[in-house]
């Protein structure tokens, strides 16, 4: 019977469809780990290569490896496909026959049944009903102790109970009550809230008495490039190190300290701090206040909201990001809206996104995905073709976004190279500037690619590649890092006059009372008439280097040196004082 | 200077497309000149709805087929070529779907969800093998089933399973029927479909996970028996009940038994049961009389002792629901943020949520009083099986012949060859 | 032979029995009815709205198929024929020809064809397409719109439960018709 050929053969062909089973197995298998990273687009290597040419997109060399590659890969993954399905049906076939032979097999060597004599009988019956009840427990044990380890390995963030359910989905007092104290529009436009003042164009509505010389300055513990920003009678102002970001609050008429904060511990910071080149630093964002929170954000991702106190409202972690030089476009707010432009990518975008908060909890209102990489200037917010548009300036797109709910109204394809200036609304037109390239005056009531409608005027001489517009809306002013201001017609973008001020300058200019103020890099601050003739109304001289463009309020400048800061203001305050 | 290139492609492309720009389309559309038409899309159409009903006819005419070779033919060879054909058909050909195992969930899912109208062929496919059951026992696993069916072919050499221990692994069919109804229920989804390990063989494609379970419920298939039949099918588990009252048994033998005991070991699934004598021992009466009382008073507590455990099960089952998934992620996210990498899923899911999160919140809140009571339903169904499963044990089942347990026997004939009886009845013996 | 002919002629088992099995019956009638009645529309089957997808690229990983019965569908219609498409090329691509590096397809699915100046026809190859929804993203955010993913019916299972249906995070699938199984689009947006 051992003997038997048809068994002998039967257990061969047994063998052999189980070898060939398990072979086409470990292939298939193989094949499928190796296909991690070998698909087409998922390689790395591939990937590697793409961003490489990116950066040198002459190199010949690059571009023949990916086209090599990338043929390589896609036939690999077209005979991968095939032999998959090959493969099953060969895996089926080996199966059934393995089946088969060894059924066979099996069956010939069937023993024929031997009941052996009974013992026990009703005991051996009652033992084992007892037994399969003990089993039975120890199952039903092992379910609720199963049960029991998924439940205590899960953590649920949603509430537990009824009223936490009602907090949840009903939004609370405490978030609605902040957006109806929303300070008046005049209360914006009386202080200087944000970068370039409460509309970003540069211009203060206040004062017309002649700046005459320094009323107080006080020591900043902490270097940074961001603007002050003033409401009511404080200054706020930004500053840190790899070490420690801090927030500074300094009384607007006597320069007293009166409070500093740092931003620490912010959820999902992490505790190594990303490093930022040294030119730009971590406090080049200029601060923004509403009136009721006064908002910070930093280079390495923190976004820190502080009440008028000094206590510390709320926090976010929004970074990691990838900026060549350092995060530096300032915050904007509208209302109880906080916006922040984050733009990062080097050759192409990396995640730039647009994102409205409400100011008073911190909560993400909506957020947009940009198609552009890094860029430094700052949003405005306009009212213009009867909707509230957010303005954003990036290499290449000008981008207009609806205030409420982020969509998107028009672009154009206007920029090149690194848009540091930001936009101004002068004249019904948006100004901006292609750094290096052009001054442009835009319509902003177009929808969808405005790119070849919008432009009204377009001006090429003496243009600014750092510091940002300024216009009362008949004229509108530029200065060069070599300190050229150019005068131009907001209508027709014809220019007026120009005039050389022989320093170097990296300050954005203002205007308030009529008076265009630039300040140059070593000082001095240089006063000249915004009108159709380039009157210079005089210069002050101060000893200390100025990046950080000016902040105007209640008739005063407040400008941040590299260690200070100071108050400009008519001659009858002039005592310098100390705090 | 490629990008210059670009730029000034991109502008002439749009000077020559002329100066209307349309507000709805960023580019407008072109007009040819040369005569050139539009294609249209290919929409290859589904498969036809009425083979639905052909494939519901196919499996009412192989149960018909399945009882008739079982009771009147008594044909294991039958049988085997029948389920052949099953596999064929319902395995490879329909892949798996509509699947019988699964339609218990389209059932319980259109009782719940009054917006969801559950098909005719549903129906039938849910009902006709449990009405088989009721009347001719487990007809179905042993013919029509592909996956029965697949296990059955890949029975090489059969290691009997001591009985105590697949009485006491028989619950846990009933327990995966509990869960996979409860997530049908609150319309979370279809767990039974999700975690057959024998679909993707059809499919000849499917995860790493699933196929590496399929493989190794094949290879135990070798050797214990119809694996998944016995200790994972939850609808193996309605049919083992609905046998429990059928109307007709199978027998072994097609005449008188004789206990001549040749058919002890022939059933490879453990069915078989011997004749039980009545209890002789009249002390071991009253014990056994105590047990089944107090099992019997134990059976509420099980079953409220598991309605609570339920309770405190629900914020983690209810995770399986989409949207309360996505609730917990987006509520975790602003009090634990976590990077996720640039337009990946996790972060577009995140994106739409903190868009808009009412209506997510809303629809995790009522999914959270869906599961709160789902779950106080599946505590207690499981304190109900074991309760009830416990009884069952305590009880004495009086038997004078050899014959399959109702609710284990598969129906597959393979005893009818070990009776002497039966080979008579063939002409094997005379 | 069902049985043989029993001793009694009725047990208390065999009462038991009956009753349990009327009552099972009258259950499950009374089951099919509620169902039935509600006016069975017919079969449904799976399908993409293009309005909710977010072109996340699970469509090419999710499907129960190792080949996605997910293929990116192009609406002609709404197409712009731009010389520099966004669906097709990648990102500032080093030249507007169709070498690996320019394309954005990593299976090099679409065909490009000159149509007439400036115009160039995009075509998607079925066969090669794998529905990773690269092309859908270039094209929703800077072009048209024309692309876009369609579950395929000539070659979906029709999964009780889809898979991609369940991983999807715009939530963008549903159950259409089978007589009307595809959502194609007509306008931009």
């Amino acid at each position: 019977m051992n003997a038997s050929p048809v068994y002998r053969a039967l257990v061969l062909t047994a063998w052999v469809a189980g070898v060939f089973c398990a072979l086409l197995c470990g292939v298939l298998a193989y094949e499928h780990f190796a296909a991690a990273t070998n698909d087409p687009w998922k390689s790395p290597q591939l990937l590697a290569l793409k961003d490489k040419l990116a950066a040198e997109p002459k190199n010949e060399a690059a571009q023949k490896e990916i086209r090599q590659l990338d043929l390589q890969f896609r036939r690999q993954f077209r005979r991968r496909l095939a032999l998959d399905k090959t493969g099953a049906w060969l895996l089926a076939a080996g199966v059934v026959v393995l089946a088969l032979a060894a059924g066979r097999a099996v069956t010939l060597k069937k023993p024929l049944p031997l009941p052996q004599p009974k013992t026990g009988g009703g005991e051996q019956s009652v033992r084992l009903a007892s037994r399969a009840r003990w089993s039975l427990a120890g199952v039903g044990l092992v379910i609720a102790g199963s049960l029991l380890v998924v439940r205590l390995g899960n953590t649920s963030y949603l509430p537990a109970s009824q009223a936490g359910w009602q907090k949840l989905l009903a939004p609370s007092a405490a978030q609605e009550a902040p957006v109806e104290d929303v300070p008046a529009l005049a209360e914006f436009q009386a202080n200087w809230p944000r970068f370039r003042g409460w509309d970003g164009s540069g211009v203060s509505l206040s004062g017309s008495n002649a700046v005459a010389g320094v009323l107080w300055q006080s020591a900043i513990p902490a270097p940074g490039h961001s603007s002050p920003v003033v409401w009511g009678d404080r200054v706020f102002i930004s500053g840190g190190t790899v070490a420690r970001r801090e927030v500074f609050c300094y009384n607007a008429a006597t320069g007293a300290l009166l409070w500093q904060r740092p931003l620490e511990n912010v959820p999902g910071s992490p505790p190594k701090v990303a490093e930022v080149p040294e030119d730009t630093g971590y406090a080049a964002s200029t601060m923004a206040t509403d009136g009721r929170h006064v908002y910070a954000i930093f280079a390495n991702g923190d976004l820190g909201a502080f009440n008028f106190d000094g206590t510390v409202a709320w926090t976010k972690y929004l970074g990691p990001w990838k900026n060549p030089y350092g995060y530096a476009t300032s915050l904007a707010v509208w209302g109880s809206n906080l916006l922040i432009q984050l733009d990062q990518g080097d050759a192409r975008p990396a995640g730039s996104k647009l994102l409205s908060l409400q100011g008073a909890s911190g909560r993400v209102l909506w957020e947009r995905d940009r198609p552009v990489p890094a860029s430094w200037a700052t949003p405005i917010v306009i009212e213009a073709a009867g909707k509230t548009q957010i303005i954003t300036l990036a290499n290449p797109w000008v981008i207009s976004y609806a205030l409420a709910g982020g969509n998107e109204l028009w672009r154009a394809q206007l920029l090149e190279n690194e848009v540091v200036p930001s936009p101004v609304l002068a004249g019904g037109y948006v100004l901006l500037l292609s750094p290096s390239t052009s001054l442009m005056a835009l319509r902003p009531d177009g929808a969808g690619d405005v790119t070849k409608t919008c432009v009204v005027w377009t001006n090429e001489e003496n243009v600014p590649d750092i510091s940002s517009p300024v216009s009362n809306g008949e004229l509108a002013f530029t200065v060069t890092s070599g300190g050229m201001v150019t005068c131009v017609g907001v209508g027709d973008g014809k220019k007026v006059w120009e005039k050389q001020l022989d320093m170097e300058v990296q300050a954005s200019p203002g205007l308030m009372g009529g008076r265009l103020f630039v300040l140059g890099e070593h000082g001095p601050l240089a006063m000249l008439q915004a009108g159709r003739k380039p009157d210079d109304l005089g210069r002050i001289a101060l000893a200390d280097r100025f990046v950080a463009s000016p902040a105007f309020a209640g008739g005063h400048v407040f400008l941040r040196g590299m260690t200070n800061l100071y108050c400009l203001g008519p001659a009858a305050a002039k005592s310098a004082k100390q705090p | 200077m490629a990008r210059h290139l670009k730029f000034v492609v991109a502008l002439g492309v749009m000077l020559l497309l002329g100066l209307m720009v349309s507000a709805e389309q960023r580019f407008p559309p072109p007009d040819f000149e040369n005569g050139y038409v539009l294609p249209s899309a290919s929409t290859p159409p589904a498969r036809q709805f009425w083979l639905q009903y052909a494939d519901a006819g196919v499996l009412l005419a192989c149960l018909a087929v399945a009882v008739f070779l079982l009771y009147k033919k008594r044909s294991r060879r039958g049988l085997f070529w029948l389920s052949l054909f099953s596999l064929a058909y319902f395995g490879f050909y329909r892949k798996g779907c509509v699947c019988v195992i699964g339609s218990p969930q389209n059932v319980v899912y259109g009782l719940f969800n009054p917006q969801y109208a559950v098909p005719a062929t549903v129906l039938i496919f849910c009902f006709a093998p449990i009405v088989v059951a009721l009347f001719a026992g487990r007809a179905f696993c042993a013919g029509v089933c592909p996956q029965g069916a697949l296990q059955d072919f890949m029975l090489i050499k059969p290691v009997s399973v001591p009985l105590w221990l697949e009485q006491a692994l028989g619950v846990i069919p009933f327990v995966f029927l509990g869960a996979g109804l409860i997530c049908a229920g609150t319309g979370t989804g279809f767990l039974i479909c999700r975690y057959d390990p024998f679909v993707p063989f059809f499919r000849l494609s499917g995860g790493l996970f699933i196929l590496a379970a399929g493989a190794v419920f094949l290879l135990a298939g070798m050797f214990v028996g119809r694996p998944y039949c016995r200790f994972l099918c939850p609808y193996g588990g309605l049919l083992r009940l609905a046998s429990l009252a059928s109307k007709w048994r199978v027998r072994v033998t097609p005449a008188v038994c004789t206990q001549c005991r040749l058919c002890e070991k022939s059933c490879p699934f453990g069915a078989m049961r011997e004749p039980a004598p009545a209890q002789t021992n009249p002390t071991g009466l009253a014990a056994e009389r105590k047990r089944l009382g107090w099992l019997l008073v134990l059976l509420p507590a099980l079953v409220l002792a598991g309605a609570w455990a339920g309770a405190k099960l629900s914020p983690a089952a209810a995770q399986l629901d989409p949207n309360v998934a996505l609730a917990e992620r987006y509520l975790r996210q602003q009090s634990h943020p976590a990077q996720y990498g640039l337009m990946t899923p996790e972060a577009l899911s995140l994106q739409r949520a903190s868009e808009n999160p009412a209506p997510i919140l809303q629809s995790a809140a009522e999914a959270r009083r869906r599961y709160d009571t789902a779950c106080r339903l599946f505590g207690g169904w499981i304190g109900l099986i074991l309760g009830v499963k416990l009884i069952a044990l305590s009880l004495r089942s009086s038997r004078t012949d050899y014959e399959p347990d109702r609710g284990a026997c598969f129906a597959c004939a393979r005893c009818f060859s070990a009776c002497p009886d039966e080979r008579v009845r063939l002409g094997q013996i005379l | 032979m069902m049985e043989p002919k029993p001793a009694n002629p009725l047990t208390r088992r065999q009462l038991f029995r009956g009753a349990a099995r009327m009552m099972t019956m009258t259950g499950l009638g009374v089951a099919v009815g509620a169902l039935a009645t509600r006016g069975a529309k017919g079969a449904s089957v799976w399908q993409i709205d293009p309005a909710r997808c977010l072109h996340c690229g699970n469509c090419a990983t999710h499907c129960v198929l190792e080949q996605s019965a997910v293929k990116c569908v192009h609406a002609y219609a709404v197409c712009g024929y731009c010389q520099l498409c966004t669906g097709f090329f990648a990102p500032e691509p080093n030249e507007l020809t169709t070498a690996a590096e320019n394309q954005l397809c990593p299976t090099a699915a679409i065909k490009r064809t000159y149509v007439e100046d400036p115009y160039y026809q995009y075509s998607i190859d079925e066969q090669l397409c794998i529905g990773c929804a690269k092309c859908v993203e270039g094209c929703n955010r800077f072009g048209n719109g024309s692309l876009f993913l369609q579950i395929r019916h000539d070659r979906c299972l029709n999964c009780n439960e889809c898979a991609i249906a369940r991983a999807c995070p715009g939530d963008a699938f549903r159950r259409v018709p089978v007589e009307h199984p595809y959502l194609l689009k007509t306008t931009s947006r």
